[in-house]
């Protein structure tokens, strides 16, 4: 049926060529496989052996913080991860579809979370999906990950503050590293976590202690078969604050619903025993990553919860400054604790008329009467007689108008304005009646609560003038002298104690039974007020408008003495808003 | 002829059957390895093993289809199955579906069909009907014709781009060729032009074809990019040592630092888990295999179904060539897979055609001998 072709017509002698073709392919890949396998063998095992051990970094706890009574005010505390490791997936959906259904959360923020995490995490590393299970899920998912070998649950030392706001501005938080903090420190890698604000941050090399290492060696299901410690995590070194954690929280408590700053200070040593800023924030949040929704919301929060009120935060130091301008003007021959000035109620220089507080006015008095009472027509005089130049160099003398060093971070200097200031940055010459309103603490002159702390403990101390030390151990760092005589200093102090005593003194409310107390109160004007303002009980006075209330005072028994500076934003006048503040701390101080 | 005559059984070369099952089955358990793919209940991804199974019975149907009917036949079928590839081909140039970025596939719906592949069958009827017909050493006239069938379907296969397929047509229908034969002044004439004409063939590759034959040529200039394959699966096989990793336990592969570990790699993966002894075992049954084609050549009884087996021959030959060439760093990376231990759908089930055909010839021996 078919023309068949002749058999002898095959080519058949040409088979030959494919015996010869089939001989050179398989001796060739032969010969080949014996080079890879027998004698390169255990070259290529190696390699593989390599490939298969990972290196795994040991978490160092961080150094706890404690009080100065050992209360733990910063912790760790295991907590459960579970992490992707992306090379051992068969197939990542199917596992981002177990790992939803196992926890709850949507295969759209695992999917983010996985394209986030995608280029900085190294091959064959753990990719964090879900930073924190509870233990519900830890037990459940424990059970059944041995199916998962591209799963591994996560265990690191997570950090805690068991107390929340009130300490939020002291501790600080920690937060995973950025980039260019990874840049900068070569030690770090990425999702570690360091200091990022507070004591947290500035003793950031004691607390974090040192990773360790881990080698691990891996079977063909991903599962460890062998592992070794390289190095031993070291452990961070615990700190212990001088912070008084009942006493924080009573300030806390006692600030009820004011934004404003509070610390309490022991003079001798320089130790801060509270130091609140009003409003906090809840630092944990910090720890376990905060969206940037409540981030920005923190950050653009009109009350500035951030914002550590204490150090950073700079205002007008009001009639407080009349102690350091009384110094000034002692530390002055011509001018004795005698010499008086008649009050009429205002202040008449040039064109220009400043009135004092009280205006009816104070009549004739002394320092002593002008401090106690805070005349302000007294240092008007003074402000004129002393000018701007003597005020401003005695000012920073004092410790106004620059750092005082105290270790946590972004610290404010406050400024005292001179004649070179004015003309550099407002690039007007300077006019007399701003030396006078100067010697009351208004104008430009700013300060922290923290600055007039250590004035007020220089004046009570023996005139040192100290580093505040947030370490419980610290020994007093002095760091000058106040540039005033013994009995000008006693003076002073002796004027607040006045300020107290007198029945016409400002601080009258903060008498205790065998305490002996000194005060000083102020208020800051935030702007100035118009005629239809001056007239108006605070409550009266829209709440950004109102004046801030200051009062800086200390208490002494025996040995034991304490300085207090509290500020409340826009809490009217000294006495009143600040007052009750300063007295529930000498009162839990000498409670017992 | 009777429909069915019991010489059919007996002249059927049982031998290349056999082996040509042992070698899939040993490509299945190797997929098992390849694809191993570990979960809770309730995951409804089938595993490459499986699917390769499923694709192991099509393509036994498509062998028993090859091996029924008299081969002779296809000698009228050649010219309308050439046209047909041809087409299918252009459509697939003009709306082919891209996968990874190479336009190879129509999609009909429930599969994805590779028109390459029923080029191969094609081209290889046609060149064996082309040299049947041709009686004496090719001469510029015929060689010219010759070249001339395939140069349209290898263009547009190259064009997709798929080098691997071009590729493999290429040296399927040369291989035949220079089994034929080739006159002496026009083999010589030859010698001399194409190594010239290299360089030029070098511009007419795309950027990632060029890549890997620099990779091939320095591997160890990016370790981590695009000599990374090479590298690892060089790392497989040569840490399989003697008597391997044992099954499941190869790490390079099981470890996911093998890519395509499943398609044309998967000599890699066995090389690792079994060793040199197991490599040697599947190259002596690889060897077997072509041997056995050849003893087809060789009680073949026309020229055409003598050309058939030599064309079914160089298919299978090169393809084991280029892909054992390329895993273990012998030639740059093309993509080829090693005939019945590579996952794939249509490119099996073309193997197992192209085996029935062999067989096809051997069984029709004898109408020869009795005619």
């Amino acid at each position: 049926m078919f023309r068949s072709d002749q058999v002898n017509t095959l080519p058949l002698h040409r088979v030959v060529i494919l015996q010869i073709a089939i001989i050179i392919l398989f001796a060739t890949i032969f010969l080949r496989l014996w080079y890879f396998q027998i004698y390169k063998g255990d070259v290529y095992a190696r390699k593989a052996e390599a490939n298969i051990t990972r290196i795994q970094s040991l978490h160092a706890p961080r150094g706890l913080i404690r009080d100065r009574n050992g209360n733990i005010l910063a912790d760790n505390r295991p907590a459960y991860g579970l992490a992707l490791i992306r090379e051992n997936s068969a197939h990542i959906p199917t596992t981002l579809a177990q790992i939803s259904s196992w926890t709850g959360i949507s295969e759209d923020l695992l999917y983010s979370r996985l394209k986030k995490g995608k280029g900085k995490v190294q091959p064959f590393n753990p990719l964090l999906l879900v930073p924190n299970l509870t233990f519900k899920q830890l037990a459940y998912i424990e059970a059944r990950i041995h199916n998962w070998p591209d799963l591994s649950i996560i265990t690191r030392p997570l950090r805690t503050y068991p107390y929340g706001p009130p300490f939020s501005h002291v501790l600080g938080y920690v937060a995973q590293a950025n980039e260019e903090e990874l840049q900068a420190n070569p030690r770090l890698a990425l999702g570690d976590m360091i200091g990022k604000q507070g004591v947290e941050k500035s003793f950031e090399e004691i607390l974090h202690g040192q990773k360790g290492r881990k080698h691990l060696q891996v079977n063909a299901q991903g599962r460890t078969l062998r592992s070794q410690v390289i190095a031993r995590p070291e452990p961070g070194t615990n700190l212990d604050l001088s912070i008084d954690c009942s006493l924080q929280q009573l300030v806390w408590d006692s600030l009820e619903q004011h934004a404003g700053a509070v610390v309490v200070m022991e003079p001798i040593t320089g130790q801060i025993l509270a130091l609140v800023s009003k409003p906090g924030y809840d630092n944990n949040l910090f720890v376990q990553g905060l969206s940037s929704r409540d981030w920005k919301k923190l950050l653009h929060d009109p009350s500035h919860p951030l914002q550590n009120r204490v150090i950073q935060s700079t205002y007008p130091p009001g009639s407080v400054f009349k102690l350091a301008v009384a110094g000034c003007a002692l530390a002055r021959s011509d001018i004795t604790t005698s010499t008086s000035f008649y009050c009429p109620g205002y202040y008449r220089l040039g064109t220009g008329v400043f009135r004092c507080w009280r205006r009816q006015g104070h009549g004739k008095l002394a320092m002593s009467d002008a401090i106690a009472r805070s005349c302000d027509v007294y240092f008007y005089n003074l402000g004129e007689q002393l000018g701007i130049t003597r005020l401003s160099k005695f000012c920073r003398q004092v410790g106004f108008g620059r750092l005082t060093g105290i270790r946590l971070p972004n610290e404010s200097s406050g400024l005292i304005p001179d004649k070179e200031w004015k003309l550099q940055h407002v690039g007007k010459a300077w006019q007399g009646g701003e030396s006078v309103i100067t010697a009351i603490g208004q104008g430009y002159t700013t300060s922290t609560p923290l600055q007039i702390a250590r004035f007020i403990s220089a004046l009570v101390n023996g005139g040192h003038l100290l580093q505040p030390q947030l370490q419980n151990d610290d020994h007093p760092n002095i760091q000058g002298r106040l540039p005033l005589r013994d009995k000008d200093r006693q003076f002073l102090r002796q004027a607040m104690i006045q300020s107290v005593a007198d029945r016409h003194g400002t601080a009258r409310s903060l008498q205790l039974p065998q305490v002996t107390i000194g005060a000083k109160t102020g208020t800051a004007q935030v702007v100035r007020l118009t005629e239809k303002h001056e007239d108006k009980d605070t409550e009266e006075i829209p709440y950004k408008y109102r004046d801030h209330a200051w009062m800086a005072g200390f208490a002494q028994q025996g040995d034991r003495i304490y300085v207090t500076v509290v500020l409340v934003e826009h809490g009217g006048s000294g006495s009143s808003a600040a007052g009750p503040i300063v007295k529930d701390i000498f009162t839990h101080l000498f409670e017992e | 002829m009777s429909p069915f005559d019991r010489r059919l059984f007996t002249h059927l070369n049982w031998s290349l059957l056999l082996v040509a099952l042992t070698l899939f089955g040993l490509g299945v358990i190797n997929l098992y390895s390849a694809s191993s793919l570990r979960g809770e209940t309730g995951m409804t991804t089938v595993s490459f093993y499986q699917k390769q199974m499923i694709w192991g019975l099509i393509g036994l149907g498509g062998l028993i289809l090859c091996s029924s009917f008299d081969y002779r036949h296809l000698r009228s079928l050649a010219w309308p199955l050439y046209w047909v590839s041809l087409v299918l081909l252009f459509i697939v140039f003009l709306t082919g579906e891209s996968i990874y970025g190479a336009a190879r596939w129509i999609d009909f719906g429930f599969f994805h069909f590779q028109p390459t592949e029923l080029t191969k069958l094609s081209c290889l009827l046609l060149c064996a009907l082309f040299l049947t017909r041709t009686p004496g050493l090719l001469t510029w006239t015929t060689l010219s014709k010759y070249l001339g069938i395939i140069a349209l379907p290898v263009a547009l296969i190259i064009s997709q781009p798929d080098l691997g397929s071009g590729l493999n047509i290429l040296l399927l229908v040369g291989g035949m060729m220079f089994y034929h034969g080739i006159q002496t002044r026009v083999f010589g004439t030859l010698a001399l032009i194409l190594p010239a004409l290299m360089p030029l063939c070098w511009f007419g590759l795309h950027d990632y074809q060029k890549e890997r034959v620099l990779t091939f040529l320095h591997p160890e200039n990016d370790p981590l990019g695009a000599g990374y394959n090479i590298l690892q699966s060089q790392i497989a096989i040569g840490s399989g040592q003697t008597w391997g990793k044992g099954f499941l336990e190869g790490t390079q592969s099981q470890l996911r630092f093998l890519p395509e570990k499943h398609t044309d790699f998967v000599m890699a993966v066995f090389g690792e888990e079994w060793g040199f002894v197991g490599s040697s075992l599947l190259l002596i049954l690889f060897c077997f295999f072509l041997y056995q084609i050849m003893l087809i050549i060789q009680d073949s009884k026309d020229r055409f179904g003598h050309y058939l087996s030599v064309g079914v021959f160089f298919y299978f030959f090169w393809q084991i060539a280029i892909n054992m060439g390329m895993v273990l760093g012998l030639m740059p990376v093309v993509g080829i897979p090693l005939p019945f231990l590579s996952y794939g759908g249509t490119s099996n089930v073309i193997n197992f055609c192209f085996l029935g055909l062999a067989l096809n010839v051997s069984m029709r021996r004898f109408v020869f001998k009795k005619g």
